[in-house]
C-alpha cells in the first residue's frame, strides 16, 4: 500500500472519528481513497494481497457505510454495503473479526425493513454467518429482527417503544421512515377496522402528540373530521355491486373443455 | 443439515434405476437370474464391455444401463476387486492400467500370485486390445467410490476427483457424457467429505458454462443441482436464486435431478416468502422423488419443509401424514408446531419451538419456523371471532397471551384489514364486535374453482409426463389389434358365406 494512501486513511480516521465527525471532509476523502484501493487492486481484492491491507480497506469501507448513513445516502449505503460483502463472506475466515460488521449488517437489514423489502430482508437475514439461536443474543441483528416481527403481527406499539432501543447511534437515521411505515400502516388498518373513531383517541393510536399533525394527517388520507363531536368517521367503501366477469368465465369453460378432451 | 442433505445424495444412482428400468424391464428380468452369483469382479468386465459397445455403435442406453447398477456395486467394491478388474479389463503393458493401479494401495503377495496365474493362461490365447477411455472413467468413478468409503482416502479421493474431471475436459467426447454426469456427483462427495463444498465452487461454474454450450444436458443438470446444493449449504440464497434465474434447467434431465432441484427452488422460495411457490416446487419434489424406502433421506428432508411450508400458507398438513412409517420419528417435532399452529395457543408454540430448537436448526427450518408466530395469532384471533360474538380487547389478550391490550388492540385491526376475520372494534367501550359470515357466494368462489381446476390439471399433465412406458409395448397391442381386425373380417367372411350359404340353400329347397 503506498504512503500517500496511508495518510490519507490516517486522514479518514481523524476526520471520522473527531466529534462531530466532519462529514463533508470524510466525503472528499473517501472518493480520493477509493480511487487509490482501485489502484492498489484492492477495492475487490484479487490475487495475494497483505492482510494488513486488506483490513485498512475493509476499514475505509466500513467508515464509507457508516458515513453514507449519517449524511443519510442510502443508495451510497447500498454500494458500501455490496463492497464489503467479499471482506465479509469470502475473507471471513483470513480477516481478524470486525467490530464493525454487526451493526452495518444490522443497519442493511433496518434499511431492507424500511424500503418493505421483506423478501430480500430475510434472504439477507439467512446468509448472516451466525446460528439462528444466537441472532436474540447479538442487539445489533436481534433489533431489526423483533421490528420485523412485531410489523408482521401488528404489535405496533412495540415497534413505536423500540425506536429509543437503537442499539447504535446510526440505527436513528432510519426511525423516522419507520414510523412513516407504520403511521400508514395503523391508518389503513383503522379505516377497515373502526367506524369511527374519537379525534384523541385516533391520535394516541396513531402516535401523534399534538392534534394539528393528526388532522394534516386526516387530510392527506382523507378522512371526515366531525371537530364538535371531536371524531374521525371513515369512509366505508360501499359494498359496490360486482359484476359477473363474463369474459373470464367464458375463457376458463373452454379452458377446461380443451383439457378435458384431451383426458378422455 | 449435513446429516440430511447427503443421504438423498447418497440414494441418487438407486433412485435412477428404479426410476428408469421400467423401460427396459424385459432385458432386466433377463438379465437377474444371470446376474445374481456374478462377481463383482465380473459385473465390472461386463459393464466394460457393455461401455465399448456403447461407444462403438453410438447408442448411449447400454452407458446408462450400466450406470443404474452402480449403487448396488459400489456396495461390493474393495481393493481386490478393483485391481484385479483393471488387470483383466486392461492390456498388460497398458499406460493408463498403471495409472489406475497406483490409486489403489498396493496389492498382498498372495493376490498378485493368483493374477499371474489368471493372466498367463488368459494373455496368450488372445491379446486384449487396448479400451476405450470411457471405460477409464468408468473405473475412476468406481476407484473414487471406493476411496470415499473411508475417511482416510479422503484427500486422495479429491485429487483423483481434479484428474479425472481434467482427463475428462481434455478428451472431449460426447459419448462420455452419461459417465461423466455421475464423475461431477462423485466430486461434489469427494469434496464435501474431505474438505470444504465451496473450494470445488469454481470448477462446477465452469464446468456448468461448458457443459451447456456442449448442449451436454445430462452434465448441466447434475451441474446445476451441484451448484444449488453448494449455495443452499452456505445459506447464499441470493446468489441460487440468481443462479436459477440465469439458468435453464435441462427438460431432458432424469426424475431424480428434477425431484432435487424442485426441492433446491421450493427451499429459495420459501425464503423469499414466496410459500405458494415454494409449496408447488416440494410437491413437484415429492412426486418426482423415489420411493419413501428407496431414499428416506430425501423424502423426510422435502416433508419437513413442505409441513413448514404449508403452515405458513395457512393451512394445516394432513394429518396422515405424521403416520407414515418413514417420517413419523422424523417429523415428530414438526407435529408438535402443527398442533400449536392449530390451536392458536401462542405458549405452546414458543414451549414447541424452544423445545425442538436445536433440532429444526439441524435442519435449517428455525428461521422459518419463527415466522408461524403470526399465523399462531392470526388462527387464534379466527377462533376467538367465530366463537364470540362480542369479546373485550382485554380478554383477547389474556386468551392469547399478548403483551398488552394496546397491542391486541393493533393486532385485531390488522387482522380485519387483512381479511382474516370479519367484525369491527368499537373503541370507546373497548371490545371487538364480530360481524356476521360474509356472503361466501362471489366472485372470488369462481377464482377458488379455477385454481383448484388448475391445479388438478397440471397435476394430471405432470403425472402424465412422469409416467414411463416399456420400449415397443404397443408392438403387441396392435399385433393384437390387427388379429382382432383379421378375425372380424373373417366373420364377415364367414358370414356372407353364410347368408349366400342360405341363400343357395333356399334356392335349393
Amino acid at each position: 500500500m503506498s504512503s500517500s494512501l496511508v495518510s490519507l486513511y490516517e486522514d479518514l480516521q481523524r476526520s471520522f472519528n473527531s466529534i462531530p465527525s466532519d462529514l463533508k471532509r470524510c466525503g472528499t476523502l473517501l472518493s480520493q481513497l477509493k480511487i487509490g484501493l482501485i489502484e492498489a487492486g484492492l477495492l475487490i481484492p484479487q490475487g495475494d494481497l497483505v492482510l494488513e491491507d486488506l483490513v485498512i480497506a475493509r476499514d475505509i469501507l466500513e467508515i464509507g457505510a457508516i458515513w453514507s448513513i449519517r449524511s443519510r445516502d442510502e443508495s451510497s449505503f447500498d454500494r458500501y454495503f455490496s463492497q464489503l460483502q467479499t471482506f465479509y463472506n469470502d475473507y471471513s475466515s483470513y480477516l481478524p473479526p470486525s467490530k464493525r460488521e454487526f451493526p452495518i449488517r444490522g443497519l442493511n437489514l433496518i434499511r431492507l425493513l424500511t424500503q418493505n423489502r421483506i423478501a430480500d430482508f430475510h434472504t439477507t437475514l439467512e446468509s448472516l454467518p451466525l446460528p439462528a439461536d444466537a441472532i436474540g443474543d447479538n442487539p445489533y441483528i436481534s433489533h431489526p429482527v423483533n421490528l420485523e416481527r412485531w410489523l408482521m403481527e401488528g404489535s405496533y406499539s412495540k415497534v413505536w417503544n423500540a425506536r429509543a432501543e437503537a442499539p447504535a447511534e446510526e440505527y436513528k437515521y432510519f426511525v423516522d421512515s419507520l414510523i412513516g411505515t407504520i403511521r400508514n400502516e395503523i391508518a389503513s388498518c383503522e379505516e377497515s377496522a373502526y367506524n369511527s373513531l374519537p379525534l384523541k383517541d385516533a391520535a394516541l393510536l396513531l402516535f401523534f402528540s399534538s392534534q394539528s399533525e393528526l388532522l394534516a394527517f386526516a387530510q392527506q388520507r382523507g378522512w371526515e373530521i366531525d371537530l364538535t363531536g371531536a371524531t374521525i368517521t371513515f369512509v366505508r367503501n360501499g359494498e359496490e355491486q360486482l359484476e359477473i366477469p363474463r369474459q373470464k368465465l367464458i375463457a376458463a369453460s373452454l379452458a377446461y373443455a380443451r383439457e378435458l378432451e384431451q383426458i378422455v | 443439515m449435513a446429516d440430511v442433505e447427503m443421504r438423498p445424495a447418497v440414494t441418487e444412482p438407486k433412485d435412477e434405476e428404479r426410476k428408469e428400468d421400467k423401460e427396459d424391464k424385459k432385458e432386466e428380468k433377463k438379465d437377474e437370474p444371470k446376474k445374481e452369483p456374478e462377481s463383482p469382479v465380473t459385473e465390472i468386465k461386463s459393464n466394460a464391455a457393455l461401455i465399448e459397445k456403447a461407444v462403438a455403435t453410438l447408442e448411449p442406453r447400454f452407458t446408462h444401463r450400466v450406470l443404474r447398477t452402480l449403487a448396488a456395486l459400489r456396495k461390493r467394491l474393495d481393493d481386490s476387486v478393483l485391481r484385479k478388474a483393471i488387470e483383466e479389463v486392461y492390456p498388460k503393458d497398458s499406460s493408463v492400467k498403471t495409472t489406475l493401479l497406483s490409486w489403489l494401495p498396493a496389492a498382498p503377495t498372495s493376490d498378485q500370485e493368483m493374477e499371474i496365474d489368471s493372466t498367463t493362461t488368459t494373455a496368450p490365447a488372445k491379446p486384449l486390445p487396448e479400451p476405450v477411455s470411457e471405460v477409464e472413467i468408468y473405473l475412476r468413478l468406481l476407484i473414487i467410490h471406493h476411496l470415499l468409503k473411508s475417511p482416510d482416502h479422503y484427500t486422495k479421493a479429491i485429487e483423483l476427483a481434479r484428474q479425472s474431471v481434467e482427463k475428462m475436459q481434455a478428451l472431449n467426447r460426447r459419448s462420455m457424457d452419461p459417465v461423466a454426469a455421475k464423475i461431477w456427483f462423485a466430486v461434489e462427495r469427494a469434496y464435501e467429505f474431505g474438505g470444504e463444498i465451496a473450494d470445488a465452487r469454481p470448477m462446477f461454474l465452469a464446468a456448468q458454462r461448458t457443459a451447456s454450450l456442449r448442449h451436454d444436458d445430462e452434465a448441466q443438470a447434475s451441474l446445476i443441482n451441484r451448484l444449488l446444493r453448494s449455495y443452499v449449504h452456505y445459506s447464499l440464497y441470493d446468489q441460487a436464486d440468481k443462479l436459477v434465474s440465469k439458468t435453464t434447467f435441462p427438460e431432458s434431465a432424469g426424475n431424480p435431478q428434477y425431484a432435487r432441484y424442485h426441492y433446491f427452488i421450493g427451499r429459495i422460495k420459501a425464503v423469499q416468502l414466496n410459500y405458494s411457490a415454494a409449496h408447488t416446487n416440494l410437491q413437484q419434489a415429492i412426486r418426482r422423488a423415489p420411493p419413501a424406502k428407496v431414499a428416506p433421506g430425501f423424502y423426510q428432508a422435502v416433508h419437513k419443509l413442505s409441513v413448514v411450508v404449508e403452515l405458513l400458507m395457512g393451512d394445516i398438513p394432513d394429518r396422515s401424514l405424521f403416520r407414515h412409517p418413514v417420517l413419523e420419528k422424523a417429523l415428530s417435532g414438526y407435529f408438535e408446531i402443527v398442533k400449536a399452529v392449530r390451536t392458536g395457543s401462542l405458549s405452546q408454540f414458543q414451549t414447541t419451538l424452544a423445545k425442538h430448537a436445536a433440532r429444526f436448526e439441524a435442519d435449517k427450518t428455525y428461521t422459518l419456523i419463527v415466522r408461524l408466530r403470526q399465523n399462531v395469532i392470526k388462527t387464534g384471533i379466527r377462533r376467538l371471532s367465530l366463537s364470540y360474538s362480542r369479546i373485550s380487547l382485554r380478554d383477547i389478550c389474556v386468551k392469547l397471551h399478548l403483551d398488552s391490550e394496546e397491542d391486541a388492540e393493533y393486532i385485531v385491526g390488522k387482522a380485519i384489514r387483512d381479511g382474516v376475520i370479519e367484525g369491527r372494534i368499537v373503541h370507546e367501550k373497548g371490545w371487538m364486535e364480530c360481524g356476521s359470515q360474509r356472503n361466501v357466494y362471489g366472485p372470488e368462489v369462481s377464482e377458488m374453482f379455477q385454481r383448484r381446476i388448475g391445479y388438478c390439471l397440471e397435476l394430471h399433465n405432470q403425472s402424465v409426463k412422469a409416467m414411463r412406458y416399456p420400449l415397443n409395448a404397443h408392438r403387441k397391442e396392435l399385433a393384437a389389434a390387427e388379429g382382432a381386425r383379421e378375425r372380424q373380417k373373417e366373420l364377415a367372411k364367414e358370414i356372407q358365406e353364410g347368408d349366400l350359404d342360405d341363400e343357395d340353400m333356399g334356392e335349393d329347397f
